[in-house]
């Protein structure tokens, strides 16, 4: 029987074909049949919050399928993204390893598939598996590594255009492989809305709307529906340097 | 001779495991100025602080430092750049004469190598390191969604 949305769900990590892909989950044989005994998976919608900012650890979530972001808010109730977590991450590790709160809140963007083990569980399994405790480390100094690459970037990006196009182009990194590409044109697939990218840049959604209406009429930049197109890169990269 | 303070590594391992790290380390006083981290260059010890304050700045591009905050007593560094092989991103400067511990590169791998539970105590090191990165993150992006404070009523 088809499942919703075209979702596969992925019970067992011993079968799950993409593991080796993944940061995290391409563990030995051994821990993998731990983890298969200590997980509980879950299927959350669009707009589900896995946890919360300030919350006590309970344990982590291994994002299986789908996207996540995570969140700060302002006193005054205003969101920003941190960062997008891609499949294979580990969140809420942080909080679950120091026994701190959680330092931000993660809410899926798409339907999504997540393992969740509890903190006692989880701090066991690192200690008893050697490439657990790699895989650990490596979540965590990818995770410092995109930190440190965010106060670079709030540091010297001054302005909003700055900051939508060093956005663009890190999500150019990625890029949609179509089969017929024109030459010097970057696909992509945006699957934030105006209001989520004005949250990852620290803007209002009309300041993103007004500046995204700028690089299009400039030509920089295609956008349909969700696929834009990065139309001159040069542009893009002179107004980050500048 | 070894530091008998408590530093964010040796609070989570074993006295045994602790014994053996001492046989090994080297506790030294450094004068103000020194860079127990070095951006872009591979750290031969862990350099654990004992006494004395140091500044943690992250170099942005040629031109530009960020400052990650300051730190002292306790706090461990190289870890990163031990655990996963990559180049240090950071820099760490003593702002005055410090007490530091350091422990050689390959005892500590090999130490890694033969007690997995290490892992545990790795993952703490990199959480603090995560925690110190994502306060200056917090504090930005605060003040980049706040907006402005608003103005005071006008009193008579």
């Amino acid at each position: 029987m088809a499942m919703a949305y075209n979702f596969h769900i992925i019970e067992d990590c011993l079968k799950c074909a993409v593991r080796e892909q993944r940061l995290f989950c391409n563990l030995s044989r051994e821990a993998l049949i731990r983890l298969q005994n200590i997980k509980a998976t879950s299927v959350y919608p669009k707009g589900a919050m896995l946890c919360l900012e300030g919350q006590p650890p309970r344990g982590v979530f291994i994002l299986c399928t789908g996207r996540a972001k995570l969140l700060t808010t302002s006193s005054e109730g205003k969101s920003m993204i941190l960062r997008i977590a891609e499949p294979g991450e580990v969140l809420g590790l942080t909080a679950a390893v120091s026994g701190t709160p959680y330092e931000a809140t993660v809410e899926t963007l798409e339907p999504s598939q997540a393992n969740f083990i509890a903190q006692t569980d989880f701090v066991h399994f690192l200690q008893d598996h050697p490439d657990v405790g790699l895989r650990v480390a490596k979540q965590l100094t990818h995770n410092c590594k995109c930190a440190y690459e965010e106060v670079r970037s709030l540091g010297l990006s001054s302005s909003v255009p700055e900051k939508l196009a060093k956005l663009i182009l890190r999500w150019a990194e990625d890029p949609l492989d179509l089969p017929v590409k024109k030459q010097n044109e970057t696909p992509l697939r945006v699957t934030l809305t105006q209001e989520e990218i004005a949250q990852f840049i620290g803007t209002s959604r009309e300041t993103v709307s007004r500046v995204l209406a700028g690089f299009r009429k400039k030509g920089w930049v295609r956008v349909k529906g969700a696929t834009w197109t990065i139309l001159n890169r040069r542009a893009l990269e002179n107004l980050v340097t500048t | 001779m070894h530091s008998e303070a408590a530093n964010e590594l040796y609070d989570v391992l074993s006295p045994e495991l602790r014994a053996e790290l001492a046989r090994f380390e080297q506790v030294r006083i450094v004068p103000a100025g020194t860079h127990l981290i070095a951006c872009g260059v591979p750290p031969e010890h862990l350099v654990i602080v004992n006494a004395g304050k140091v500044e943690i700045t992250l170099n942005c591009n040629s031109r530009h430092a960020a400052s990650l905050g300051y730190s002292g007593a306790g706090k461990v560094f190289g870890m990163r750049a031990l655990v996963s092989g990559e180049l240090p991103e950071i820099d760490v400067t003593c702002m005055e004469s410090c007490s530091i511990t350091t422990v050689p590169r390959d005892v500590f791998l090999a130490l890694l190598k033969n007690n997995p539970q290490v892992y545990f105590a790795v993952a703490k090191v990199l959480s603090s390191d995560l925690q110190i990165v994502d306060r200056i993150l917090r504090g930005n992006t605060r003040r980049c969604i706040s907006g402005p404070r608003p103005r005071p009523a006008k009193t008579v």
